[in-house]
């Protein structure tokens, strides 16, 4: 552990609340991961840290988000995730690359980018903003920096944020990787060659597998049938969508979305299983007709197909992780399990957590990655796995000294 | 002219109903403890049999047999009056077993006291008549700032005086008879922290207070087979800490309070009821050995409810299993008197735990465990005569608690040295 070096996605850079922030930083995997390292001799970790007064970058220039109230469309105000500033701190962005950096948690990493030299070019239009802050240099790869690092024990953590890039637009944009394919076209070869240059430098490392994201407050919060209906309503609805067959009740109904495969015009309602997420504007479904009278669009919906082409893609990836990892003798993480029993509820030293968007307390407000204290229980996960691979006794770490969600 | 009846029901916006899970673990856990006894049951009701474990119920030898055998004080030659304490120092360690992370205790001195007094009958010799008030469940455990149990338990105060006004009727030369009506009243006060955090970075806080009262009965039976031998046999019915009025308080950020309101709950404590057999051997006019065990109704403690009267989607009743089971407690114990002065003391008990596993909290970090005793008397005058006692005793539990899942090892320490000052005429 004397060198600990992290390669991972948004949970290994400390990514949560929808941005990066010192903070978020401080309790990133990767740092609850080298505190706990530091406890049986690991030195001490070095992150590319953001300035402390910062309230971060999103990856759409937006600041972090915090509980705070809301006023909706309606005049109702209640308890909502809010940005803490009209914009973001910009100068996160800023090239603060050091050879001591010991963190390659990069928010939204792609497999297939791992080697490509232009992915810190901030003049390159698909560069990743988060590598190309702690880049040596503009024309760097993240494996040529890598391989520069002094390393003993690596996490590796990758392959969700591409999976969560992917399903977090409903499957409407970009792809994802293929499983198979060399370095740069396919998952499985990119992972190859990231493993390869890890056990070329003689260390150790334990790699996590792919959780299913669905079970992420994002996609799960929303109720397919939440369009709830008066007579009056369900009446005008009627009247516009009987003639094709639809019909809406008083109470609860499934939401109308855009499908190009739903008959001559291309609408239908939501069927039971698919998932509304996070991203679709509530004002213009409260008060505007979205999801009724204006059918949702596909960036807002993942179709029950969409779902198993993720599903069937993340089972690909996970297979070529564990055999990659076994036949180099790395630990193994099994993140989708461990997502997977966390979103059927846990007490922790009677703490009640579980994947519920806010109240479940252990996601940040953006519902897609984690807060401290998830992270730290996930930490243990990678203790977990380290200490039955190579015989170690790592402590593990202590979740409630983690932040949970902050109340105003 | 909205097209939709609930706007809100499908929002990201908190909303009561999407709190509800946060909170439902905050109060389940609850009242009851302490560090120096079985469950909450604090043995410590005079000096004499303090020095020998705490048995003597086929022994009487002051006004404590009061609380010991009503059935035994009418053989009793003098009256007395007495008051005593047992300043009570306990500590525990918490181990948590995946961190290694510890928690201590830093309660306050346990403070068990007793008065009694036993006078005789002056037209009906055979008849003698008692109070006797005492303290025989509850006492302060209190963790120390931030410890990893927080949501658990930070500190539990609970304090029960029994007061007992007696009777006691010598049947004929071997057999007595006695009965004691028993008023308890009671105070507690629970606190947790919520896992809540506020803008300060300060978690949220609940603390339940209440006092409480309860009746119940002690009687028992004195047969004196000899001079050497004699048998006892007592019956402290169960009493029902009744909780009528509690105050709930809650620290909770602004935002939260409309979940969390102060108010008023209700609760209940069961004090178990405990059958006791007792035998003396006086096997010459110096020596004697007292043995006792004793039958303690912990399955009565099945349950911990509170209800809340203004209940909110974050503050439901609630209900917690303690499943507690019915335990013995063997106790010996033997005293010398070394001169009319001087009398010596020595006393070992064993206790089992009625805290199955898997429901060892931190108010009870309980287990069976050793006491070793001791004790003297000091007759210094006709009239008046001073005990000391002092019991040791070492306790460990590991646990894995099915509620709350905190893991780990318990250790306590108790010392407790105790004094009476006793008045005889």
């Amino acid at each position: 552990m004397a060198a600990y070096v992290a390669i991972g996605g948004s949970s290994t850079g400390g990514y949560m609340h929808d941005a990066l922030t010192y903070e978020g930083q401080q309790n990133s995997l990767a740092a609850i991961l080298g505190s706990q390292f530091e406890m049986v001799g690991g030195s001490p970790m070095v992150h590319p840290s953001v300035a402390s007064s910062s309230i971060g970058w999103s990856l759409t220039g937006a600041s972090v988000l915090e509980l705070g109230f809301k006023t909706d469309c309606n005049g109702t105000t209640s308890l909502s995730p809010v940005r803490t500033g009209p914009t973001g701190d910009a100068t996160v962005l800023n090239n603060i690359y050091s050879s001591t950096n010991r963190n390659f948690g990069i928010p939204f990493l792609s497999s297939l980018k791992l080697n490509d030299a232009s992915y810190g070019d901030p003049m390159n239009g698909t560069h990743n903003p988060f590598f190309a802050r702690m880049a040596s240099s503009s024309s760097s790869s993240i494996l040529t920096d890598l391989s520069a690092t002094n390393m003993t024990f690596c996490s590796i953590q990758v392959g969700v944020d591409e999976v969560l890039e992917y399903a977090r637009k409903g499957a409407s944009a970009g792809s994802l990787a293929p499983v198979n394919g060399s370095a740069g076209s396919g998952f499985t070869g990119s992972i190859q060659e990231l493993m390869d240059l890890v056990e070329s430098k003689g260390a150790k490392a334990v790699v996590a597998t792919i959780p299913d994201v669905m079970t992420m407050p994002y996609f799960t919060t929303i109720p397919y049938d939440g369009l709830d209906l008066d007579a009056e309503s369900a009446e005008s609805l009627n009247q516009i969508y009987n003639p094709i067959g639809i019909n809406f009740v008083v109470g609860k109904n499934a939401f109308m979305i855009e499908d190009p495969n739903a008959g001559v015009f291309g609408v239908r309602q939501m069927v039971p299983g698919e998932l509304l997420l996070l991203n679709v504007p509530l004002d213009s479904v409260k008060c505007y007709k979205m999801g009724s009278v204006f059918p949702l669009r596909d960036e807002f919906i993942l179709t029950l197909d969409e779902q198993q082409e993720i599903r069937t893609a993340v089972e690909g990836y996970n297979e070529s992780l564990v055999n990659m990892a076994n036949s180099k003798g790395f630990a193994v993480v099994r993140e989708d399990y461990f997502y997977k029993s966390f979103s059927a509820g846990m007490v922790y030293n009677g703490v009640s957590l579980n994947a519920q968007f806010v109240s479940g307390g252990a996601y940040s407000l953006d519902g897609l990655r984690l807060n401290p204290r998830g992270n730290a229980l996930l930490a243990n996960e990678y203790i977990r796995a380290i200490n039955q691979k190579y015989n170690a006794r790592i402590p593990y770490a202590d979740p409630i000294k983690y932040k949970g969600i902050v109340f105003p | 002219m909205s097209i939709f009846r609930c706007a809100s029901c499908y929002s990201t916006d908190m909303n009561a109903t999407q709190l509800k899970k946060i909170f439902l673990m905050f109060l389940t856990s609850g009242i009851c403890t302490t560090s120096f006894s079985q469950g909450y049951q604090v043995n410590f009701q005079g000096q004499k049999q303090q020095g020998m474990a705490s048995a003597g119920t086929a022994l009487p030898q002051d006004a404590s047999t009061v609380f010991f055998n009503p059935g035994a004080a009418s053989f009793l030659e003098k009256g007395s009056i007495e008051i005593a304490m047992t300043p009570v120092f306990g500590n525990t360690l918490f181990e948590e077993d995946s961190t290694g992370v510890t928690g201590r205790t830093n309660s306050p001195m346990g403070k068990p006291f007793s008065v009694y007094a036993l006078l005789r009958n002056k037209k009906v010799e055979a008849l003698s008549y008692g109070i006797g008030i005492y303290t025989p469940f509850g006492s302060t455990i209190q963790y120390e700032d931030g410890w990893v149990g927080r949501f658990a338990l930070t500190r539990l105060e609970l304090m029960s005086i029994f007061v007992q006004p007696t009777i006691s009727y010598q049947l004929n030369d071997k057999l007595g008879i006695g009965a004691g009506f028993v008023y308890c009243i009671g105070k507690v006060n629970l606190q947790k922290d919520i896992p809540v955090i506020d803008q300060n970075g300060e978690y949220s806080h609940a603390e339940l207070s209440a006092s409480a009262s309860g009746m119940g009965v002690n009687a028992g039976v004195y047969f004196k087979a000899s001079e050497i031998l004699s048998f006892g046999l007592t019956y402290r019915s169960k009493v029902t800490m009744g909780v009528a009025d509690g105050t709930a308080e809650f620290t909770v950020p602004e935002a939260l309070a409309p979940n969390f309101p102060n108010g008023s709950f209700s609760s209940e404590l069961p004090l178990p009821q405990v059958i006791t057999l007792g035998a003396a051997f006086m096997t010459n006019e110096n020596l004697s050995i007292a043995a006792d065990i004793n039958y303690i109704g912990w399955s009565a403690y099945d349950t911990l409810a509170f209800d809340y009267v203004n209940n909110t989607e974050s503050l439901e009743d609630t209900r917690s299993a303690r499943n507690y089971e019915n335990t013995f407690a063997f106790r010996l114990g033997g005293q010398y008197k070394v001169s009319d002065l001087l009398s010596v003391r020595l006393g070992l008990a064993y206790g089992m735990t009625p805290v199955q596993n898997g429901y060892v909290t931190p108010e009870t970090p309980d287990a069976d465990r050793i006491s070793y005793t001791g004790g003297l008397s000091l007759n210094l005058h006709e009239h008046f005569d001073i005990d000391l006692s002092l019991l040791y005793t070492h306790v460990e539990r590991w646990d894995h608690n099915l509620e709350t899942n905190l893991t780990g090892k318990y250790t306590t320490n108790v010392v407790a040295p105790g004094f009476a000052l006793r008045y005889k005429f």
